[in-house]
């Protein structure tokens, strides 16, 4: 499709006129005069009128052509391929089809809005429909035949995603491509939509209109249901404006196992308590409501699978009470279940009689000290590390560099040497790279580190490693070095307050959980999945599902809960000046990015160049013709 | 001494064009170029005593009469009628090629009989006999000459109601008049001699052959000398309607070296045949072509 990168040129074409104008103008009635000395004129060489009106003619085409290049050149054409294509306008569909609109009826009266929105989309406009909840997906590409948008919206069905506008309208800004545009968001306007803060952004000169389904109709949900050693409690919500007495079920691997009632007040939650320790793999609370939305009637979840992540710690002798006692008390603090981590220990000895069965389990590994760590413990650890394990080394007094250099494996080019002799007693940690997860934790107070001193230091270099924080000597306090598909971390000290006193600070527990939590993230088990948080290849529905065990060492296959995601139970609603003032209008960056493109396919083609050569060939040939019909 | 165009102020056609009748403007252009004359151009043909007159500084001190200054002590000059036996026939060209004319002054035949009438008027003032013969390719029109008082008007009149019409064939009317002359005279040929050259150089002999002097004005608009076109132009032949579309541009190299090669002929060719030839461009003043037939006539005689 041929688009121009300045069009406005093109009204230079109009000049094309003035040749054309001046050519009927000066055709006046053709000059006869009565002449007498006739037969003189026609022993001169006599031009035949019809040769030279053709003559002219293609003089006038010819100058025509010219300008009409000429404007062309100016205007920059090119042939446009992808978002640089055309300025048609456009119309999205953004059909919502969260699990809000599930109860009966509503989602008929959203499709039905979603076609009327089809149907009034301006003439000429494409139309394309998007349907979104957690996430978006186009069903229907922005086209011209508007019966593919109604297919699309008619098969269209309400899942169990929870409402999410900013990504229906990133989708939809990302078709109108920074063309004219209108976006028809059809929801039932949950304020939950937005998340705390959220924003949307859409090109400037967009419209945004919402066709309103309508507020939910008196709903029961099941919000949350916890699983403690010696009953299981469920959290049920009203969100009709009325009290209402809920009968809630539990069943354990979908045997029934309790009943309750619980009265609830208008607009709020209770807790059903099913006493008795749970025995099984599968719980789930259902609540009775046949007519409210029924994707959030139930909640699972899986008992037992919430045990800490376990992380191996390599000392000289094993004992971690003794040899890494303020990493084990640091790993084993934590307010929440899931951040505490369970601790196992073993002498670098004794590695070399380990499987690599046996050690994968674990979320990660610290080493702490290489002594009488064998080659046979360092390819362990290698291999470990190779296939996505994380280890941190802490190159105190008892690691030695030379070990440490295999246990990263083959490729590796981390090095570490002991500390330089007389070197200043005191340094403080500063990071170098403040976004890594490492520290985020200390993001905003970055200074609490440096009330660390760190009196030795091991020398850490490697070029393969990424720096994220030094010393204030200069020297190198802590690296990354990737290795496989996993990574080590290494600090130039120990971790056990001999040559530094990072222990004896309110830093090192976070800073240690952080590091382990960073080396462990492929390996920690979560067993409790929102529909739009589960791992990939898992139903979006919702259930306890088996998923397939991504990374070496979580023990393959495991039972997790997905469930839906209970904000959208909250019928509160947005009104649509709410709704239009979280949407941001960006300085046409649609456009923006559609000109850049349009610029670089321009420069690609060089079109200009081969209109203003057409114009030249077409004045020269002007030129010859014009000298001989003067 | 020849006249010359440039002597004295004449009359510009287009003025002389505005005159109301034909012998208005033939008066008005005769009369304006001999009042202006010092010499008197009839000197030597005129024979019969008419009156004296009181001498006026400018008149001539050979017609004084001295008999009379020494009886009265008076200077009388003496004026005498001219006579003559001196035929002269006009032949006017009203073909239709005659009928072209541009720039808002007279056509080749407005100019060609405003000429014929002026020497008409100027031949009959000094008692000459003419006559008038029109003709395209035949003759149309032929008044005998006569040098009677009321023949001028019979002349004027006959002008008058010429109109151009048809197709030139200039030998033929020549040859026919040179058969029907009988007395020795002069004929003075008005056309645009838009016709074969040979031809008319062979009719107008043909009356030298007779003892006829000839005396040829060839009237030419401005136009058809200096072919002034410059936007491509269908022109339309007068007499035949044959129409040929050409641009200026490009033809009027060819047409200037036609129309002069024709003009230098006919000067060249009736020249050695001690035939006068005028070349009078409608834009230039009748009394020059006046002045030539005066010039022609003293050289006659």
């Amino acid at each position: 499709m041929l688009s121009f990168l300045a069009p406005l040129f093109l009204a230079g074409a109009a000049a094309a006129a003035v040749p054309i104008v001046l050519h009927l103008l000066k055709r006046e009635p053709e000059a006869r005069v009565k002449f007498a000395a006739v037969k003189l004129i026609k022993q001169a060489p006599v031009e035949y009128t019809d040769r030279r009106r053709l003559r002219e003619l293609l003089l006038l085409a010819l100058r025509v052509t010219a300008l009409l290049l000429l404007a062309l050149a100016f205007a920059r054409p090119f042939v446009a391929t992808g978002a640089a294509v055309g300025t048609t306008g456009v119309t999205v569909v953004a059909l919502d089809t969260s699990y809000s609109l599930a109860a009966p009826g509503r989602f008929e009266r959203a499709r039905q809005l979603a076609k009327d929105a089809v149907a009034r989309a301006p003439a000429g406009d494409l139309v394309g429909v998007v349907t979104f909840a957690d996430q978006a997906e186009i069903v229907s590409a922005p086209g011209s035949d508007r019966t593919l948008a109604n297919d699309a919206i008619q098969q269209a069905s309400p899942g169990f995603g929870a409402t999410r506008y900013r990504a229906a309208l990133s989708a939809a800004s990302q078709h109108l491509a920074g063309r004219r545009g209108t976006v028809v968001v059809v929801t039932d306007l949950q304020e939950n939509g937005w998340d705390a803060g959220d924003r949307a952004s859409v090109p400037e000169g967009t419209t945004i209109q919402v066709a309103d389904v309508g507020a939910m109709p008196p709903n029961l949900a099941v919000t949350a249901v916890r699983v403690l050693a010696d009953r299981v409690v469920a959290t049920v919500h009203n969100g009709s404006p009325r009290a209402r007495d809920a009968r809630v079920h539990l069943t354990i691997d979908k045997r029934p196992a309790g009943d309750a009632v619980v009265s609830l007040g208008a607009s709020q939650s209770a807790e059903a308590t099913f006493a008795g320790a749970p025995r099984g793999t599968a719980a789930a609370v259902t609540v009775d409501d046949p007519d409210g939305i029924q994707a959030d009637n139930v909640r699972y979840a899986v008992l037992g699978g919430t045990s800490p992540s376990s992380v191996l710690v390599v000392t000289g002798s094993g004992d971690v009470n003794r040899d890494a006692f303020y990493v084990q008390h640091a790993l084993a603090a934590g307010t929440r279940a899931d951040a505490a981590f369970q601790i196992a220990g073993v002498a670098a000895a004794q590695l070399a009689s380990w499987t690599e069965e046996r050690l994968a389990p674990h979320a990660a590994v610290l080493l702490l000290s290489t002594r009488g760590l064998e080659r046979r413990g360092r390819e362990l650890l290698a291999g470990y590390v190779q296939h996505g394990g994380g280890l941190f080394i802490a190159a105190g007094p008892e690691v030695d560099g030379e070990v440490v250099g295999d246990v990263l494996g083959a490729g590796s080019t981390l090095q570490i040497a002991a500390p330089n002799v007389g070197k200043p007693a005191s340094r403080v940690l500063a990071p170098a790279d403040g976004r890594h997860p490492v520290f985020q934790t200390f993001a905003a107070n970055p200074a609490s580190l440096g009330l660390v001193t760190f009196r030795n230091a091991a020398r850490v270099a490697g070029t393969a490693c990424q720096t994220l924080a030094r010393f204030t000597t200069g020297e190198t306090a802590l690296v990354e070095c990737p290795a496989g598909e996993g990574r080590a971390i290494v600090i130039a000290s120990d971790l056990d307050n001999r040559w530094n006193d990072f222990p004896l600070h309110a830093t090192f527990v976070p800073f240690v959980h952080e590091v382990v939590r960073f080396l462990a993230s492929a390996h920690l088990q979560t067993v409790d999945y929102l529909i739009g948080d589960a791992p990939p290849g898992v139903p979006r529905v919702p259930g306890i599902v088996t998923a397939g065990a991504a990374a070496r060492g979580a023990g393959g296959a495991r039972a997790i809960a997905v469930n839906v995601d209970p904000r959208e139970s909250d019928p509160a609603r947005l009104s649509m000046d709410d709704f239009q003032s979280a949407v941001t209008r960006l300085k046409d960056t649609g456009a923006l990015e559609t000109r850049g493109e349009a610029r670089q396919q321009e420069d690609q083609q060089h079109l200009w160049q081969y209109a203003l050569a057409a114009m030249a060939i077409l004045l020269a040939a002007e030129g010859v013709l014009a000298a001989r019909t003067a | 001494m020849p006249w010359t165009a440039h002597d004295r102020p004449f009359l510009d056609p287009a003025v002389v064009s505005r005159l109301g009748t034909l012998e208005l403007k033939a008066r008005t252009v005769v009369e304006g170029l001999l009042s202006g004359l010092h010499r008197s151009p009839f000197k030597g043909f005129s024979v019969e005593f008419a009156e004296y007159r009181q001498y006026i500084p400018g008149d001539d001190i050979a017609t004084i009469d001295w008999k009379v200054y020494a009886r009265s002590d008076r200077y009388y000059i003496k004026k005498f009628e001219e006579e003559t036996n001196l035929d002269c026939h006009l032949m006017l060209d009203v073909s239709g090629s005659m009928g072209y004319g541009s720039h808002h002054v007279m056509s080749k035949f407005e100019y060609g009989a405003c000429l014929a009438a002026s020497l008409g008027y100027l031949m009959n003032r000094q008692r000459d006999a003419v006559g008038l013969t029109a003709f395209d390719e035949n003759i149309v029109t032929m008044l005998p000459a006569s040098s009677r008082p009321g023949h001028l008007l019979s002349l004027l009149v006959t002008l008058d109601r010429l109109k151009t019409a048809r197709q030139t064939n200039v030998s033929k009317p020549l040859h026919q008049l040179a058969d029907t002359l009988t007395k020795r005279g002069i004929v003075v040929l008005i056309s645009d001699l838009l016709d074969d050259p040979a031809e008319i150089i062979r009719g107008l002999k043909h009356f030298q052959f007779r003892g006829i002097d000839v005396i040829v004005f060839h009237v030419l608009d401005h136009d058809e000398i200096e072919f002034p076109f410059e936007r491509a132009t269908r022109f339309e032949d007068l007499e035949t309607s044959e129409e040929v579309m050409a641009v200026p541009g490009v033809v009027r190299a060819q047409y200037l070296k036609e129309i002069g090669a024709l003009i230098e002929r006919y000067r060249r060719e009736l020249g050695s045949s001690g035939i006068d030839y005028q070349l009078v461009d409608t834009n230039q003043p009748l009394e020059i072509a006046l002045l030539s037939y005066l010039s022609a006539r003293s050289r006659s005689l």
